[in-house]
């Protein structure tokens, strides 16, 4: 990213059950030009254990430039109780999460950015759209600033 | 009290009935008792008569013979008044007597008997008289005692007397048949009374009995109403709650369908960005192929190359056009759950108004197609106005869209008032919709007629939902090739508990 963290490059953690739709995120990131490592999740359980290692602390990740990518609809739990976790853990919720998702009910957007996620996107069927969506994603994640390590 | 419920067939009627025929009995033979009661004292007091006036004959015979001696012992006329009274006196009786004892020959014949006597004797004390006016005297003490007078006047009143005995026998014997006739009737009156009392009782019972019956059954169907409400209830509840589990299924089904297609949309793009790269790929080789032999026919293999980017080209159309068709009915299937969703805000809605701004913003589609759009006066509501309007517009554009060949459209909006609900008709000379299809143009995903309009068969569906949700009904009558009407009633004021459970 920026020539701030060229030392250490930020992390995006992807946590999304439908691999195929992982895949599709991947490929428009990387055709978006952004080389950072992806660490992909297929359920809550691995997420949440990467996340907050061995000890639950969140404290193995305590300084790491992180930015989330979070599917609301994972077979094990839902988006929102990770959400939930992330920003109320000490060390992890100054994290940048953003929530991509099929859901575009209302009350479930309001409710994500409540408990404190820092975009909202909703997945168009249309892969035009969705590849444009998850491009521009990428633009994005070529300029956010993420909280140095202290 | 439901187990006393027995199946008696009801007596009060027949009981009434026993009553009433009794009653009537009771009056007849007491009429006829009093009549013979009357009639018992009419002969007693006859009888009586006869006897007295029997003794008044003798009686008058008596006096006639004092007065006939005091004029022969006194030779004074003024003692013959009296005498000459007597004579008819006793005659008078006598045919009072005739009269009274018309009915007896017995007595009839006695009273010949007693006549006789009474000419003899009145002949004798006249004789008497009629010697001593002469002036013999002599000749009239001696008739006076050769005792004949005395001997006929002895006969006279032993008929007389024995009469008299017979006639109190009678008596006797009719004071006993009216005193018999007396306690048949009080005994016929005390029992009357006694029945109709035993009737009034039993009828009292029973109509206790009844009331009381009434009044269990009446417990009974306020307790079955109870429950029949509570049922009503616990169905409505149900109801409910398994409408809103299916907007859940719809929403959940929907969208989890979504992801899917993501992926299939997806990969289609990818596999259609890969074509140029593998044609080229292919171009390429068949190129170098050419090249090391040169027997094969570069035109040929490009011809083939092309025709296989034909069908591939169609292969991922076909895909993607259907991917595009699900994605619009799983959008319109997730809009109809989150509509069904949607909480209702009541407001006074002018129809008037709202349907004008319906038609302004079809002005130009209408315009184009020849349309003439006419709205009548419409009743104001109380309701939602999106739904409403939603409702509406979806009926113009149906209009709109479904017209006939060759016949200029003309839509009618008209509304009226029915008690506590308001109806709106929207008629169009359109195209019209088959009898059989009247029902199934209301379901989701289904249409009618010809497809040659773009549309998914929601429309319909969606207004009807709307209806129902906002506690209405929604009718159609059409002709195929003449024309339809949709008819919506509303409720002039929606409250959240009027949604229609149809």
């Amino acid at each position: 990213m920026n020539s701030r963290t060229v030392e250490q490059p930020v992390q995006i953690v992807m946590i999304e059950d439908d691999e195929g739709h992982a895949r599709l995120i991947e490929k428009n990131i990387r055709r978006a030009g952004v080389n950072n490592p992806v660490a992909p999740f297929n359920n809550g359980t691995d997420a949440l254990r990467y996340l907050f290692g061995p000890d639950g602390s969140g404290l193995v990740n305590k300084g790491k430039p992180l930015l989330i990518l979070l599917d609301l609809n994972l077979p094990d739990m839902t988006g929102v109780d990770i959400l939930k976790k992330v920003k109320t853990n000490e060390h992890l919720k100054r994290v940048p999460v953003v929530v991509l998702t099929t859901t575009d009910d209302a009350v479930e957007i309001q409710r994500c950015y409540d408990l404190g996620c820092n975009v909202y996107i909703t997945k168009p069927v249309n892969y035009e759209n969705f590849a444009n969506a998850i491009r521009q994603l990428g633009l994005f994640f070529s300029v956010i600033q993420v909280p140095s390590p202290d | 009290m439901a187990t006393q419920r027995t199946p008696l067939p009801n007596l009060q009627p027949i009981l009434l009935g026993i009553g009433f025929a009794l009653l009537v009995g009771i009056s007849v033979a007491t009429v006829y008792l009093v009549d013979r009661a009357a009639t018992d004292t009419r002969r007693l007091t006859q009888t009586l008569s006869v006897e007295d006036k029997l003794s008044n004959v003798l009686l008058s015979v008596r006096r006639a013979e004092s007065s006939q001696r005091g004029y022969l012992f006194t030779d004074d006329p003024k003692y013959l008044a009296e005498f000459y009274e007597a004579e008819p006196e006793a005659r008078q009786l006598v045919e009072e007597l005739r009269t009274l004892t018309r009915d007896n020959p017995a007595r009839q014949a006695t009273l010949d008997e007693i006549t006789r006597h009474l000419e003899a004797k009145f002949k004798e004390m006249g004789e008497t008289v009629n010697l001593n006016q002469r002036g013999d005297s002599i000749g009239a003490r001696r008739l006076v005692l050769s005792d004949q007078g005395r001997a006929i006047t002895e006969s006279l009143r032993k008929v007389i007397d024995t009469a008299i005995i017979d006639e109190a026998r009678l008596a006797a014997d009719r004071t006993a048949q009216s005193q018999q006739t007396n306690r048949l009737l009080l005994y016929v009156t005390l029992f009357g009374a006694a029945l109709i009392v035993l009737i009034g009782a039993a009828s009292v019972m029973l109509v206790q009995r009844t009331a009381r019956q009434r009044e269990a059954a009446r417990a009974e169907l306020e307790s079955t109403n109870a429950n029949l409400e509570r049922i009503v209830e616990f169905r409505t509840a149900d109801l409910t709650e398994a409408n809103e589990e299916i907007q859940r299924f719809a929403y959940i089904v929907s969208h989890d369908l979504r992801s899917p297609l993501v992926n299939i949309m997806g990969f289609t793009s990818e596999l259609e960005a890969l074509r140029t790269d593998i044609f080229d790929q292919v171009a390429r080789l068949s190129a170098e192929l050419a090249a090391l032999d040169a027997q094969a026919s570069e035109a040929a293999n490009t011809g083939e190359i092309e025709r296989l980017g034909a069908d591939f080209d169609e292969a991922i159309r076909f895909i993607k056009t259907s991917i595009g068709n699900m994605d619009r009915l799983i959008n319109a299937v997730l809009r109809l759950s989150r509509e069904g969703r949607r909480e209702f805000r009541p407001e006074r809605v002018d129809m008037d108004e709202l349907l004008s701004s319906i038609t302004a913003t079809v002005t130009h589609r209408a315009v184009e197609l020849g349309a003439r759009i006419e709205v009548g006066a419409l009743p104001s509501i109380e309701t939602d106005r999106l739904a409403v309007e939603q409702i509406f517009a979806n009926l113009v554009d149906n209009a709109l869209k479904y017209g006939r060949e060759g016949e200029p459209l003309h839509i009618e909006i008209m509304g009226r008032t029915s008690g506590t609900h308001a109806i709106y008709d929207v008629r169009a000379n359109g195209r019209g919709i088959d009898p059989a299809d009247h029902a199934r143009v209301f379901e989701l995903f289904r249409r009618s007629g010809p497809q040659d309009r773009p549309g998914e068969g929601i429309g319909l569906a969606h207004v009807r939902a709307l209806v129902r949700r906002l506690g209405g009904t929604m009718g159609l009558s059409s002709t195929l090739g003449q024309g339809s009407t949709f008819t919506v009633t509303l409720p002039r004021r929606w409250t959240p508990g009027n949604r229609s459970k149809a």
